[in-house]
This record gives structure tokens, C-alpha cells and sequence, in this order.
């Protein structure tokens, strides 16, 4: 099943609104980078199409094959991106929301005034190829389910209050209210400020810091999409241990250089054991004694109003699928009830949320429709079961053993069970 | 300009092939691949052969292409990244590196604190230049032997970087000299340079690092191996200049004219 669903491939391209001139395109194929290029008359075919339908005042946003879709958007009248993908299960949501969020990183790098006043094509190319990391690990197999939640990767610490209080206490002599503690791409701990950062950058900014190569310490310009898309911050990052960065978000001041040992020392030396432990709980996410069920081989959990998430697989459970296949399961599952059984998620809170809203559903994965030929298939027979309540919204991969009357009785328990950590 | 120690002077040049100097670097490697630190470690050696830490920072300079943060990379023993493009902001690397010096038969681990940033982003951003130029103790200027330009470049480097920071180590690393065949820098022309700034003047290869039988993962040995001749050399200077600093030995007024260059 999975194996082959992620044998599809992802092309995105960027080209210039006005003149058509191909900015840069990127691909994957199974799930990983790819040199393989669409052919020019391809690119040329598409964004021609997508022409046609503005000049005659009629926007085309997406269209699909039998195996595969294309979604086109046009950024501020200047950037447009394609996305033409033929892996399985491929949705309009998936692919809308990773033009935003491709966008929002080619802003976070570049700014926003070079984007939508080309002055010289050669050199935004030039300065585009800074964002080809962060682009691909969008549209490569990921550990982290941000790019399609909206909601930002967390992890659960063990010893969370006193990081937050170390966290708290260097902001605030780094005289910056935003800074957060990053392993992985997922937020371990954040300031007040941190968690008020709008999207895209919320989701954006740990995944960065999540696919840079490894440095000990960076002073990054970032253009917040959002929040500031034309003056640039600086995003210093601060290694502690490899995998675990400090993250703050600063304007001029103050300088690297002033970012010295002594100080990182001061605040996080007697907090290395807690810090270590955070480490170990990549890519699990929870504290290893956290009771959970143990039919429960996978488990996305939303804050829809903190926008804050928590994805794991790897709970346990040697049997069933692959740590990718289950991950591409609850991610299908997500886009299917997010498409057509739950409300989008900025409409969750609204006042008056109608009766008729459901507050939970199941599928159970059908036997061989997507497994490959003569091979049993690990995916058959699974149950994805997702619950609502309040603004948490729980999507779980149970294992086929699990008797499907029980399913919501267990949604709601582990719900009521995770509740206090998200 | 201090007077340069002769090369060997200082450090014991191939001490890391000795015995004694394997044991030191087993620190700095884990199951043959380089370790990396983060900032709250540092490499831990057995209690009978504890050595102090020297600290330094070293800002690495050069047109934009010329391959610094590839050098960089080399250097800590981490993945030169495939595709270039230019340094976003600045990037610091740590480096350390057990070394043992000629006069006190003592061991040093350098930990050498490389900091690397983009041209464009230091000619768009005012904060990047005096952040990587602060107390800086080292300047590694880079060219490459197969851009000329970049070469031609270096006087100008060297007077609007360091112009205004006359007493600290500055040394040239020429890059990409296995591909000599397209050198665009001959011989003479580094003889010449040489002469007329005296400064030190080393040679790199851009060449992609040894793996490991998984055919994957960087040979953290070899990788050493291959750039220890820059590591002491940067060791050496810096060393040397503190110890000029601090009076231990003559600086350049009071040098001998017999204890020049080697």
C-alpha cells in the first residue's frame, strides 16, 4: 500500500506572473528530492492555461486527471506557483495549502517587496536558491504534519516549567519577547510571544531551523510573511546540543557576537539533563511513561485555537506499517475529514458551531485497493478514528485488531488523556 | 605585523599521526566520523591526559563562490552542501582540535570558533560586519585558483576588513587547487603576493571527503587528515600571537633578524 502510494511524484514550479519566465521548479519523487524535471512545454502548457483563464477573467485554481492533480495560484499579482502531483490520495487541500505555505517561505527568505517588484529576474533566481531547502522538505516525506494542519509541530517535555522559565529568563536578557526552543522542526517550549506569532511563520520558522545543515549559531534575516513581510528580523539560533536549538526572534539588536558561552552556559548548563531528555523524545513527541493504548499505532492532536500540534507514530507497535505509511495514513485521514466532515479549522471556534456538526467518525482501510500485487498488505484492515471536542480536534491510526464498536470509546478517553498536554 | 612563526615552530606538525595524538583525537570522533558539539559541550578526555581549551574566533572572508563555507564545512568534518548558494546571514562553526606545542611538550585543543556569512547579505545588512569583525583573534581570507578575480580581490579585502585591525592574525587559504589544471592564479603571482604582504599562505583542495564503508557517511579520520595542515597552521598563529601578547616571546619590534621565516 503505502510503499507505492509514495512512488507519485511532486513538481512544483514558480514563474513570474507577467512575463511567464520560469523562477525555479522543484520536485520529489517516493517521497524524496528529485532531479527529474518537468519539460519545458509542460511548464509552458500549464502556466498558459492558467493565462488564458485570466485574461478572459476567470481564475483557474485546480484541476484533476485520474491520477493526478494541479493546482495554480497567483501570488500578489507576481509570483505564480503550480503544483502538479500524482501521488495517491493527492487532494486539492493538501495542495493549496503547500503553494501558502511555499509562498510564505519564498517571503520568509527573499522578503516580500522583491517578490512582487521584480527588478532584475536573474538575481531574485539567484536569491530564490536560498529557499530550495526549506521548499524541498515541503514536498518530501516529513516526520512533521505542520505544512497541512497549519498547526505548529510540538513536542511534550518532561521537565516543561523549567524550560519555559530558563526560556523566559534568556529572552528576556536577549531583550527579545520571542524565543523558543527547537528540536527536530516541533516547538519543545516557547515564550508567550512565540506562541503569538501569526501563520505562515509560526509553522515556518521551526522548519526552517529544522532543515538547516547543522551550525552552531546563525544569525538569519526572516521576513515574517505575516507579521513583517517587508523589514527583516534576524532569527539568531543557538545550538545546545546537536538537535536541540534556541531560537529568538530580534531586531537590530543584540549582536551575535554578544551571544557569548558564558551567558548560554549561565542559563542552560544546569538545565542539560532536562534538555538531553528532550532530544530523546524526538520523534515520539510524548514522555515515554505517557499511558496510551496500546492498539494505537499513530496519533495526530490539534489545538485549533493555540494552532499547536502533536504528531507521532512512533508510539510502539513493531507490527502493521512502516513509520512513513502510518504517517501518510493520518495524513489522508486529516485531509478527508478537514475536507468534508469537520469544519475548516478557522471556523472551528465560531460562536453557534451548527448542531449538525459531527463530532467524530472512523474509516477502516479497505484490504488491497492500493496494495501491491500478491503481497499482503500491512495497511489492511486499519481504523483511523477522529473525535472533536472544544478546540481539540484527535485523529488516531488503530490497529486492525481493535473492534470497531470500541473505537469512539477510545478516541475519547485518549482525548480526555492528552488533554492536559495540549 | 608580528613576525611570523616559521611553520612547525609552534605545534608539533604531525603529532595527530602519533600514538599520543590518535588517543587525543578519538575526543573529536565518535565510531570514526567526526563529532559535532553543541554549545554546552565540549570534547571529553580521559583525566590523565586532560588539556586546557584555547579559544579563538576566526572570521572567514572572501568574494561570494570562492567555496568559505564549503572550507568550513571541511574543516568541522560536516557535508560540503551540493548546491551552492549564497550564506544567508552569518553561520558560526566550532571546531576543536588537540594539538601538541614544540616548547612545552603540552597539549592544546584549539576550539576554533569560524564564522562565515555572505556577501550579499553583508553589503544588505549594516549589523553583520561588526558582529563577525568583534573581538575577533584570526582572519582567513579566501580566493579560489579558479577565479582570478577573487584573487585580484584580496588586497581590497584585506584593507576594508582588517585594514582597521592592524595586530590580528590574518592568513590566505588558496581553494580549489586540485583543479590546477584551470588555475587561473599561477605561482608567481602567489610568490609576488606573497612578498609584498607576508602574510601566510596555505592551499586547499576542494576535493569531495573520504566515506565510510556504508559508502554514506564523511571518514572522520581522513577528513582530518586532510585539513590538519590548515587547523595547525591557524593553531600556530594564533598561539604565537598570544603569546606576543602577552610578552612571552619577541613581537615585531624586538625580533631578531635570524628568527624569521622558515
Amino acid at each position: 500500500m503505502a510503499e507505492e502510494s509514495a512512488a507519485g511524484a511532486v513538481h512544483l514550479l514558480c514563474l513570474a506572473a507577467s512575463s511567464g519566465v520560469p523562477l525555479f521548479s522543484r520536485s520529489s519523487r517516493g517521497g524524496a528530492p528529485s532531479r527529474q524535471q518537468l519539460p519545458f512545454s509542460i511548464i509552458g502548457s500549464l502556466n498558459g492555461v492558467h493565462m488564458f483563464g485570466q485574461n478572459l477573467d476567470v481564475t483557474l485554481r485546480s484541476a484533476r486527471t485520474e491520477d493526478s492533480a494541479v493546482v495554480w495560484k497567483t501570488f500578489h499579482d507576481s509570483i505564480t506557483l503550480i503544483v502538479l502531483s500524482s501521488e495517491l490520495g493527492c487532494a486539492e487541500l493538501r495542495l493549496e495549502r503547500l503553494l501558502e505555505l511555499v509562498f510564505g517561505a519564498m517571503v520568509l527568505l527573499v522578503g516580500l517587496e522583491e517578490l512582487t517588484k521584480i527588478r532584475n529576474v536573474e538575481r531574485l533566481k539567484k536569491d530564490l536558491r536560498a529557499t530550495y531547502g526549506l521548499i524541498d522538505s515541503l514536498l518530501v516525506d516529513t516526520e512533521l504534519a505542520g505544512d497541512l494542519t497549519q498547526c505548529v509541530d510540538c513536542i511534550i517535555p518532561t521537565h516543561g516549567p523549567l524550560l519555559q522559565e530558563a526560556l523566559a529568563g534568556f529572552a528576556e536578557e536577549m531583550g527579545s519577547v520571542f524565543a523558543s526552543l527547537v528540536a527536530g522542526g516541533r516547538v519543545v517550549v516557547g515564550t508567550e510571544g512565540w506562541w503569538r506569532l501569526g501563520a505562515p511563520e509560526a509553522v515556518l520558522l521551526p522548519w526552517l531551523v529544522g532543515t538547516l545543515p547543522f551550525q552552531a549559531a546563525r544569525d538569519y534575516p526572516v521576513y515574517l510573511p505575516h507579521g513583517s513581510p517587508m523589514v527583516p528580523h534576524r532569527l539568531l539560533t543557538l545550538t545546545l546540543l546537536p538537535g536541540l536549538e534556541l531560537c529568538v526572534l530580534c531586531g537590530p539588536q543584540p549582536p551575535l557576537s554578544q551571544v557569548e558561552p558564558q551567558v548560554l552556559e549561565r542559563w542552560w548548563q544546569p538545565l542539560l539533563e532536562p534538555l538531553r531528555a528532550c532530544l530523546a523524545l524526538t520523534p515520539r513527541g510524548i514522555p515515554a511513561g505517557f499511558p496510551l493504548h496500546p492498539d494505537i499505532l499513530g496519533l495526530l492532536l490539534l489545538h485549533l485555537e493555540q494552532r499547536r500540534g502533536l504528531f507521532t507514530v512512533d508510539l510502539g507497535g513493531e507490527e502493521g506499517p512502516s513509520p512513513s505509511a502510518r504517517r501518510r495514513l493520518l495524513r489522508s485521514f486529516y485531509v478527508l475529514v478537514t475536507a468534508t466532515h469537520f469544519p475548516p479549522e478557522e471556523k472551528a471556534e465560531e460562536p453557534g458551531c451548527p448542531t449538525g456538526v459531527p463530532r467524530a467518525c472512523y474509516v477502516v482501510c479497505g484490504a488491497a485497493a492500493e496494495g501491491p500485487q500478491g503481497r499482503q498488505d500491512p495497511g489492511a484492515g486499519l481504523r483511523l478514528v477522529a473525535v472533536q471536542a472544544g478546540p481539540r480536534r484527535l485523529l488516531l491510526l488503530v490497529s486492525a485488531r481493535s473492534p470497531t464498536y470500541a473505537l469512539r470509546g477510545l478516541a475519547t478517553r485518549t482525548l480526555h488523556a492528552l488533554t492536559p498536554l495540549l | 605585523m608580528a613576525r611570523l612563526p616559521a611553520p612547525g615552530s609552534v605545534i608539533v606538525p604531525d603529532w595527530h599521526e602519533s600514538t599520543e595524538g590518535k588517543e587525543h583525537l578519538s575526543s573529536i570522533l565518535r565510531k570514526n566520523r567526526r563529532r559535532v558539539f553543541g554549545l554546552l559541550e565540549r570534547p571529553v578526555l580521559p583525566p590523565q591526559v586532560a588539556a586546557d581549551t584555547a579559544s579563538y574566533k576566526i572570521f572567514v572572508s572572501g568574494k561570494s563562490g570562492v567555496g568559505k563555507t564549503a572550507l568550513v564545512a571541511k574543516l568541522a568534518g560536516l557535508e560540503v552542501p551540493v548546491i551552492h548558494h549564497e550564506t544567508v546571514g552569518i553561520q558560526t562553526t566550532v571546531v576543536y582540535w588537540p594539538a601538541k606545542l614544540q616548547a612545552s611538550d603540552r597539549v592544546v585543543i584549539f576550539r576554533f570558533e569560524f564564522w562565515d556569512c555572505g556577501e550579499a547579505a553583508l553589503k544588505k545588512f549594516d549589523h553583520i560586519l561588526p558582529a563577525c569583525k568583534e573581538k575577533t583573534d584570526a582572519f582567513l581570507f579566501l580566493f579560489s585558483f579558479t577565479d582570478r578575480s577573487s584573487f585580484e580581490d584580496l588586497p581590497a579585502q584585506l584593507s576594508r576588513v582588517a585594514g582597521d585591525v592592524p595586530n590580528t592574525v590574518k592568513m590566505v587559504i588558496g581553494s580549489k587547487f586540485d583543479q590546477y589544471m584551470h588555475t587561473d592564479v599561477p605561482e608567481r603571482d602567489l610568490m609576488a603576493f606573497r612578498q609584498a604582504w607576508e602574510l601566510p599562505l596555505l592551499r586547499v583542495k576542494s576535493v569531495p571527503g573520504r566515506r565510510l564503508a556504508d559508502g554514506r557517511t564523511l571518514d572522520g579520520r581522513a577528513g582530518l587528515a586532510d585539513v590538519a595542515h590548515v587547523l595547525n597552521g591557524l593553531g600556530e598563529h594564533l598561539w604565537h600571537q598570544d603569546q606576543v601578547a602577552a610578552g612571552l616571546v619577541p613581537g615585531p619590534q624586538e625580533s631578531s633578524p635570524d628568527g624569521g621565516q622558515g
